[in-house]
C-alpha cells in the first residue's frame, strides 16, 4: 500500500534525523557537560578543554591501534609507539588518564588562579591550550588522523539482533552501528555524572559549594578535594569525546580549537552549571545541524547553531536552564 | 596622564621634585613634554619612518635581525589591530575573543569592494572600516548583554559564526575555503596616480614604497586617534568601568553605552587594520575570520603590555618576528657580524637539533603563559617602563 | 550620529547648560512635597516576603535612618530604591515622579546618589581621577558623544572634583592611587564619589562599617558638615546606634520586612515594641 510506504519513509526520515542529530549532539554534550560543571562549581573557564579532546583522541589512537606518526617522534625513532590493544582498552584507559590530567590541571593551573580576575583565567588556559596543541604538533606532526571504528561496531546496525529489528520497524535500513554506540555511550556516561552530582553526598557538597563556597567551608567541609574530582570528571568526559569523535571526524592538533567554540556555545545556551541544560542544548545543536544537512542546506549547518544560539541568548541571556543573573 | 602635566603647576602644595637637583627639574620637564599629544604623535612619526630602515636595510642591525620590508609592513598593520583591541581589553577591561570578525570583516569588505566597485585604496579603507563599525555595533549589542567570561565566549561564538558564513553560504562572494583573491592589479594607485609599489621620493631609503607610507600614515592616525580618545572623558570612563563597573553605574554613568562605544571604536580600528591587510596582501585568507586570529591579537596584546598604547605594536612586532623569522631559521648562526667588531672572531653555528624553527609556536605559547602568570598587566612595555623609571629615579630622586 | 543616539537621560541634560545639571533634573519648581516616597512597597523572593507594604515619606532636607535587626529587609529596600531590584508591588516616587522603569544610572542622574557598604572605589585610578569620574557623570549626564575632545577642556568637571575632595579632606592625597589609601580614607573617598555626583539625596549603606572609632567620628562629622553646607537629604542604614541617634531627625524601624515604628530618636528609644524587636538586650 502506498500510504504505508510513504508513512514508513517519513518515519524513516525522522528516525534518521534523530540518530544523526543525537550522534552529532553527543560530542557537544560530552564536551559541554564537563565544561559546564567546571564552570558552574569552580567558576573556572577552561579554554584548554578542546586540548583535552585532542589528548583523548591521540591517546586513544595510540592505545587502540598501531599508527605511525610523523613529527619529532619519528625523527627520534619513536614513530611507531602504537600499542594496538584495541578500542575497548582505549575506552577504559583514556578516561582514567585524562581524569588524572584534569586533576593535575586543577591543582597546578586552576587553583593558583582562583583569586585572579576571570580574564586572567581565560588567558592562562588559552596559553596552555596553545602549548598543548604545539606539543602535539611537534611530537606527532600536523597531519590529520582518525581512529578506526572497532570491528564489532562496523557495518549497519540493522544487522544487530533486536536493535536491528527495531530500526527496521522504524523504516531505517542503513545506519552505522557506531553511531548507535556513541549515542548509548554518551547517554550512560552523562547519566552517571548526572546521578553523581544530583543524588550523592559528593554531589550535594559540590552543589552547595556552587551556591556558597564560603559557607560550606565554614561548616567544616573541605572543598578542595571535590573540586579536584569535578575537574577530573569534566576532563575525562572531554577525553572520551575525543575518543568517540575520533572515528567520525578527522582530527589534527588544531582541531581542539575548532571544537572548543561549539562546546562553549552549548554551555552558555544550556545555562552554566546545568547538566540538563547542556544536554538539551547539545541535542538541539545536533538536531539543527542534522536537519539542515538532511534537507539540503548543508552549507548552513554550522551557521545554524550559532544563529539559534544568538536568538536564545537574546531572549534568555542566562541560557535555557541557567539561574537568573544580575546583568 | 595629563595629571603629570598639571602637577607642575601645583607648586606649593605637593612638590616632590623641586627639592634641589637640577636633574630633577629637567626630568620633570621631560616628563611633562612626553605626555603631550604633539610629542606622542611626533614620536610615532619618527618611529614609523625609522623602523623599516633599521629593520630591513640598515647595515649590521638589519642583517642580524634578518628583517625585510614586507614584514615591517605586516608588523605595522597588526600593530594597528592590537591598538584597537587594547582599547577594549586594556582600558575598558572587556576581553574579546571575537576581534577576528572586525579584522576579517574589514578585510573582506575592502576586498569585495575592490573587486566589484573600485580598487582605490582610500575607498577600500573607508569601506572596510565602516563595515567593521556596523558589525561591531551589532555584535556589541549582542555580546555586551553579559559581562566577564560570558562576554569572551559570546564574542568568540558570534565571530566564529561569521567565519562559517564566509566559508560556505557566501563562498560566491568570499571565495570560501580558498580565500578571496583580490589581485595586485585590481588595487588602483593611491589617489589615482601613485602606484603603491613605487618608491617614495627623497625618503625612499627610509620607507621604501608608498605601500609602507600608506600603512605608516594609518598607524600615526591610529595612535593620534587612540591617544585622543583615551584623553577624552571616554578614556576616564573606560578605566572607571574596568576598575569598578557597579560604581561607575552608581555615579550615574550609562555603563552599557560606554561599553558599546568602546567596542565600536575598537572594532573600527581593527577594521582599518583588516582593510590595510587586504590591500597589502592583495588577498584575504578565510582564516582571517577564524577565532585563532582573535587569539593571535590577544597574545600580541598581552605580550606587549595590556593597557598601554605602545605595548601593543611592540607585542605585534615580536609575535610576527618569532612567527616569520624564527620559523625560517633552519640553521642558527650566532654572532654573524662579530668579525667586524673583533677581527678574526668566528661566527657560531648551532647544531641542527638546536634549531628553534619547529618550536616557534611553542616559544610564543610559553612566552605568553609566562607573561600571563607573572606580569599580566605589564608585558614587555611595562617591563621597559619600569626599567626606565628606575633609571629615572636614580637621576631624579625618589618619586 | 549623536542625535539619533540620544537616550531619555541624555535628553534631560542636553537642553540644559553644561555646567548646571541640577536645572535639568530638578523637580518642577512648585514641587515641595516629600523628596522620596514609597507607596505600599512589596518585594517577594519566592515564598519569602523581604519587604512588606512599606510606606516611607522622606521630606527635603530630612535625615532619616533605617534600622532593624539583621534580615529585617534594610538592604532590600535600598536595592529597590536604587533600582537594582524590581518591586513585586507598590511604587517609588522621587521628587514626585515614579522611578519604576528607570535604570539605576538614571535614578542617580535624577539626583539620588548612593554610598556603598564596602569602599566601592576605582582602585588604580588616583584619588583625583576617582572624583573626576563622578563629577563627569554629574556634569555631562549619563552619556555623551564626545570621545574626541580632550578632557583638559572640561574645567567645570575639574572644579567639582576639587571641591569634593576638599570637602572630604582628601585633596592633599589627590595624586595617590585610591587603593593605597588607608581604609577610613577609602570610605571617605567613597562618600566623596557619591557627593561629586551632586545629589539631592544621599543613600548611605552603613557608612561607618569596619571603621575605627576615630574614623567613625570623622565620618559622622563629615555627614553633619555636608548636611549643613549642602542641605542634603539623607537616608542612612546603620548598625551603630550612637551614630543613628546622633545624626537622625527621624528613625524608621524595620522588622521582618515591615515598618514597626517610626519617629524622632527619643521616641524610638522609648518605644517598647522597638526594644522588644530589636534593641531588646542587644545593643542598648
Amino acid at each position: 500500500m502506498i500510504p504505508d510506504a510513504v508513512a514508513l519513509q517519513t518515519t524513516g526520515a525522522i528516525a534518521r534525523l534523530l540518530i544523526n542529530g543525537l550522534q552529532a549532539g553527543a560530542i557537544y554534550i560530552l564536551l559541554a557537560v564537563g565544561l559546564s560543571i567546571i564552570l558552574g562549581t569552580l567558576k573556572f573557564v577552561n579554554f584548554a578543554h578542546g586540548a583535552l579532546y585532542i589528548i583523548g583522541a591521540y591517546l586513544g589512537l595510540i592505545i587502540a591501534q598501531d599508527p605511525s606518526f610523523g613529527g619529532k617522534l619519528a625523527e627520534w625513532g619513536f614513530g611507531d609507539i602504537g600499542l594496538g590493544f584495541g578500542y575497548l582498552a582505549a575506552l577504559v584507559v583514556v578516561p582514567l588518564v585524562v581524569f588524572v590530567i584534569g586533576v593535575l590541571m586543577e591543582r597546578f593551573v586552576a587553583r593558583p588562579f582562583y583569586d585572579r580576575p576571570d580574564t586572567d583565567q581565560i588567558l592562562l588556559t588559552y596559553g596552555i591550550a596553545l602549548i598543548l596543541t604545539e606539543l602535539f604538533r611537534v611530537l606527532f606532526g600536523g597531519a590529520s588522523r582518525s581512529i578506526d571504528q572497532p570491528p564489532w561496531a562496523r557495518g549497519s546496525a540493522t544487522g544487530v539482533p533486536v536493535l536491528g529489528d527495531a530500526l527496521t520497524a522504524l523504516g531505517i535500513n542503513a545506519v552505522s552501528t557506531w553511531r548507535i554506540v556513541i549515542i548509548l555511550l554518551t547517554a550512560v556516561l552523562v547519566g552517571i555524572v548526572f546521578v553523581l552530582i544530583e543524588y550523592t553526598d559528593f554531589g550535594l557538597t559540590v552543589r552547595a559549594g556552587t551556591v556558597d563556597a564560603e559557607m560550606v567551608e565554614l561548616l567544616g567541609v573541605k572543598l578542595s578535594r571535590p573540586y579536584l574530582v569535578v575537574f577530573g570528571i569534566g576532563a575525562a568526559l572531554a577525553g572520551v569525546a575525543g575518543l568517540v569523535g575520533g572515528p567520525l571526524v578527522n582530527f589534527n592538533p588544531d582541531y581542539g580549537a575548532t571544537i572548543l567554540v561549539p562546546a562553549f556555545l552549548t554551555v552558555v545556551v544550556g545555562g552554566v552549571g546545568s547538566i540538563r541544560g547542556a544536554v538539551i542544548a547539545g541535542l538541539s545543536f545536533g538536531l539543527i545541524q542534522a536537519g539542515l544537512v538532511q534537507f539540503g542546506f548543508s552549507e548552513w549547518a554550522q551557521v545554524g547553531i550559532y544563529a539559534v544560539a544568538a536568538v536564545v541568548l537574546l531572549v534568555r541571556p542566562q541560557g535555557l536552564l541557567g539561574q537568573e543573573v544580575a546583568a | 596622564m595629563s595629571d603629570e602635566t598639571r602637577r607642575a603647576d601645583d607648586t606649593g602644595t605637593v612638590d616632590e621634585t623641586g627639592t634641589g637637583l637640577a636633574g630633577g627639574d629637567l626630568l620633570t620637564r621631560w616628563r611633562s613634554v612626553k605626555e603631550r599629544e604633539s610629542f606622542v604623535i611626533l614620536g610615532t612619526v619618527v618611529a614609523v619612518l625609522l623602523f623599516p630602515y633599521l629593520f630591513a636595510r640598515a647595515p649590521v642591525v638589519s642583517e642580524i635581525l634578518q628583517g625585510y620590508q614586507s614584514l615591517a609592513e605586516l608588523m605595522l598593520i597588526w600593530g594597528i589591530f592590537v591598538i584597537g583591541f587594547d582599547l577594549l581589553h586594556g582600558y575598558t577591561g572587556l576581553l574579546s575573543f571575537g576581534h577576528a570578525a572586525f579584522w576579517g570583516g574589514g578585510a573582506y569588505a575592502a576586498g569585495v569592494f575592490a573587486i566589484h566597485v573600485s580598487g582605490s585604496p582610500i575607498a577600500m579603507i573607508l569601506v572596510g572600516t565602516t563595515f567593521a563599525v556596523l558589525l561591531a555595533w551589532v555584535l556589541g549589542f549582542l555580546s555586551l548583554r553579559r559581562g566577564g567570561i560570558y562576554f569572551a565566549i559570546l564574542t568568540l561564538a558570534f565571530a566564529q559564526m561569521l567565519f562559517y558564513v564566509a566559508l560556505q553560504p557566501l563562498s560566491n562572494l568570499t571565495g570560501g575555503d580558498n580565500g578571496l583573491g583580490i589581485g595586485g592589479s585590481t588595487i588602483e594607485p593611491l589617489l589615482g596616480f601613485i602606484p603603491l609599489d613605487a618608491g617614495v621620493p627623497v625618503i625612499t631609503m627610509f620607507v621604501d614604497t608608498w605601500m609602507y607610507m600608506l600603512i605608516g600614515i594609518a598607524m600615526v592616525v591610529t595612535v593620534a586617534f587612540a591617544y585622543r580618545v583615551l584623553n577624552s572623558p571616554y578614556g576616564m570612563v573606560f578605566r572607571a568601568i574596568r576598575e569598578n563597573e557597579q560604581r561607575a553605574e552608581f555615579v550615574g554613568l550609562n555603563v552599557w553605552r560606554y561599553k558599546l562605544m568602546s567596542f565600536v571604536l575598537s572594532g573600527a580600528i581593527a577594521g582599518l587594520a583588516g582593510s590595510l591587510f587586504a590591500i597589502q596582501q592583495a588577498r584575504v585568507p578565510v582564516e582571517s575570520l577564524f577565532w585563532t586570529t582573535s587569539g593571535e591579537v590577544v597574545i600580541m596584546s598581552v605580550i606587549g603590555g595590556v593597557g598601554s598604547l605602545f605595548g601593543g605594536p611592540i607585542g605585534a612586532a615580536l609575535y610576527l618576528y618569532i612567527s616569520n623569522i624564527v620559523q625560517g631559521m633552519s640553521e642558527v648562526v650566532l654572532f654573524t657580524q662579530i668579525d667586524k667588531l673583533f677581527p678574526g672572531a668566528q661566527a657560531v653555528v648551532l647544531p641542527e637539533w638546536a634549531s628553534p624553527a619547529p618550536y616557534w609556536h611553542l616559544i610564543l605559547g610559553l612566552l605568553f603563559v609566562l607573561v600571563v602568570v607573572f606580569i599580566p598587566r605589564g608585558g614587555i612595555w611595562g617591563g621597559l617602563q619600569s626599567i626606565g623609571s628606575r633609571i629615572g629615579s636614580r637621576f631624579g630622586g625618589d618619586r | 550620529m549623536a542625535s539619533t543616539d540620544a537616550t531619555e537621560s541624555e535628553e534631560r541634560t542636553t537642553d540644559a547648560s553644561d555646567t548646571d545639571r541640577s536645572e535639568a533634573t530638578a523637580p518642577p519648581e512648585e514641587y515641595d512635597g516629600p523628596l522620596l516616597q514609597t507607596d505600599g512597597l512589596v518585594k517577594r523572593f519566592g515564598g519569602l516576603t523581604a519587604t512588606d507594604d512599606v510606606n516611607l515619606d522622606i521630606e527635603q532636607g530630612e535625615r532619616v535612618s533605617l534600622i532593624g535587626p539583621n534580615g529585617a529587609g534594610k538592604s532590600t529596600i535600598i536595592n529597590l530604591i536604587t533600582r537594582r531590584l524590581d518591586p513585586t508591588e507598590g511604587d517609588i516616587r522621587f521628587k514626585g515622579q515614579s522611578i519604576l522603569g528607570l535604570n539605576p544610572h538614571e535614578v542617580v542622574q535624577r539626583g539620588m546618589s548612593k554610598s556603598f557598604q564596602q569602599a566601592s572605589i576605582f582602585p588604580t585610578l588616583t584619588v583625583r581621577q576617582n572624583a573626576r569620574v563622578a563629577a563627569l557623570a554629574a556634569e555631562h549626564g549619563s552619556f555623551r558623544f564626545n570621545f574626541f575632545r580632550h578632557r583638559d577642556r572640561f574645567s567645570e568637571v575639574e572644579g567639582v572634583a576639587r571641591e569634593t575632595l576638599e570637602a572630604v579632606g582628601l585633596w592633599d592625597q589627590r595624586e595617590s592611587p585610591a587603593e593605597d589609601l588607608p581604609y577610613g580614607d577609602k570610605r571617605r573617598l567613597e562618600i566623596g564619589i557619591a557627593l561629586a555626583a551632586d545629589p539631592d539625596m544621599l543613600l548611605m549603606d552603613e557608612p561607618t562599617a569596619g571603621m575605627s572609632p576615630e574614623e567613625t567620628h570623622a565620618t559622622v562629622d563629615l555627614i553633619e558638615e555636608v548636611k549643613e553646607e549642602r542641605g542634603l537629604t539623607f537616608l542612612l542604614v546603620e548598625h551603630d546606634m550612637e551614630i543613628v541617634f546622633r545624626v537622625s531627625d527621624r528613625i524608621v524601624v524595620l522588622n521582618r520586612g515591615s515598618v514597626i515604628a517610626e519617629g524622632p530618636p527619643e521616641e524610638i528609644r522609648e518605644n517598647p515594641d522597638v526594644q522588644d524587636a530589636y534593641l531588646g538586650g542587644v545593643e542598648l
